[in-house]
């Protein structure tokens, strides 16, 4: 009996299965993530992890259009650099290594990727308002990070070749920046809503300070 | 405000996709960097391709390529254009980023090949060894006439090869460049 399995896809036809089973997978997450009791950050990084490495293996066909970058951001936005930092780690880990490719590349891509998660949290008080995400402002910051992101990458060249490669390497990727960057912006406008709502009802405190006092009757 | 950013991400987005091929024309001419040093058997070269192997070959200007008729270009080893050097002095393409290879032959015949028979080889095998007539669909006897003759030149590392392609001996970082002698 024939392969039923065989199926050849054209590139189109794979950017459009990836892109429904992302959709379906990020309905799944969403609606069980309404099912959860409580607030609990742990298992929302949880859920965000496995959302960013299905997002960047599914969207790997389109050219560095995936969502990573702007969960990450979120992440450093609502629970701090440490919890971002992680994040941006497994996600680079477990793509690279189950799907992608892993090599001194990744590390760089933690680091990149790590650092929007830090500066997400550094600005979190200029990008959440009042429990609100201005999105206007998430959108030019997530742009930018996408840039950023890339020429951290980049320096991943050095480990074989001399420096005086990096420009025009990192100008000949300029395209792929540009993709980055509108892919992050795109993200931005559709996803940040939801999500951030998600986020903020498993955020355990607002301000992330210690109790200094005990109260005692 | 934010209502706005919807649609402006897909615009965005559209308006990159429709755009990218032009831009990443333009940064590709920007970002190519060639050695600049006329003692080295890799002047004009890509200054990536530093240490690899590299096998050029030059048409005459008045029969120059079908394809690579612009410059030089410069192709990978997986056949990809990486850069046109309009500045080197003749035209035709050049393949490189290769290591490895010590047999000229088995050099000369996988470089080409990758170009996916842009520069085929066609050569007969003499007393002498390989006798290559024809890269690129160019065959040297086109040239010959009642008065004189032509033929593939081979020059390894910038000085005419003392042995045939069939007997050369590589080295990393090797260059070879054929062009078309008329004597």
């Amino acid at each position: 009996m024939s392969d039923l399995h065989n199926i050849a896809l054209t590139p189109n036809q794979t950017i459009l299965l990836n892109t429904v089973i992302l959709i379906l997978i990020a309905t799944a997450l969403y609606r069980a993530e309404r099912k959860l009791d409580g607030s609990d950050p742990w298992m929302m990084l949880c859920i965000l992890a496995i959302f960013a490495i299905a997002g960047r293996i599914l969207l790997d066909p389109l050219p560095n259009i995936q969502p990573v970058t702007v969960v990450v951001l979120l992440a450093g936005i609502y629970y701090g650099a440490p919890r971002a930092f992680a994040l941006a780690g497994i996600v680079a880990l477990a793509t690279n290594f189950l799907v992608l490719g892993h090599g001194p590349w990744t590390l760089f891509q933690v680091v990149g990727w790590g650092s929007i998660g830090v500066a997400g949290a550094l600005l979190s008080d200029r990008l959440l308002i009042d429990g609100k995400l201005n999105l206007n402002r998430l959108a030019v910051f997530a742009a930018v990070s996408g840039f950023v992101f890339n020429w951290i990458v980049s320096l991943s060249i050095l480990m074989k070749t001399d420096p005086s490669m990096l420009i025009p390497y990192v100008l000949s990727g300029l395209t792929f920046d540009m993709y980055h960057a509108a892919g992050n912006i795109l993200f931005v406008a559709w996803m940040a809503e939801p999500l951030g709502e998600m986020m903020l009802r498993h955020q355990t405190s607002p301000n992330h300070k210690a109790v200094s006092e005990v109260v005692t009757n | 405000m934010s209502d706005k950013l919807k649609p402006a991400s897909i615009l965005i987005l559209v308006a990159l996709v429709l755009l990218a091929p032009s831009i990443q024309d333009a940064l590709s001419k920007a970002a190519a960097k060639f050695v600049n040093d006329s003692e080295s058997s890799h002047q004009g070269l890509p200054l990536e391709w530093n240490d690899n192997q590299v096998i050029c070959v030059v048409f005459p200007s008045d029969y120059t390529h079908s394809e690579y008729n612009q410059g030089m270009t410069m192709i990978n080893d997986d056949g990809l254009v990486i850069s046109v050097n309009e500045d080197y002095n003749g035209t035709g393409a050049c393949v490189g980023g290769f290591d490895g290879y010590t047999e000229g032959m088995d050099f000369m015949m996988d470089a080409t090949r990758t170009t996916g028979g842009r520069l085929a080889v066609g050569y007969e095998v003499g007393e002498w060894g390989p006798y290559v007539h024809t890269i690129g669909g160019l065959n040297a006897n086109l040239f010959t006439g009642e008065f004189n003759a032509a033929y593939w030149n081979l020059d390894h590392n910038g000085e005419m090869s003392m042995v045939g392609i069939g007997d050369l001996v590589m080295s990393e970082g090797d260059v070879l460049v054929w062009s078309i002698t008329i004597y």
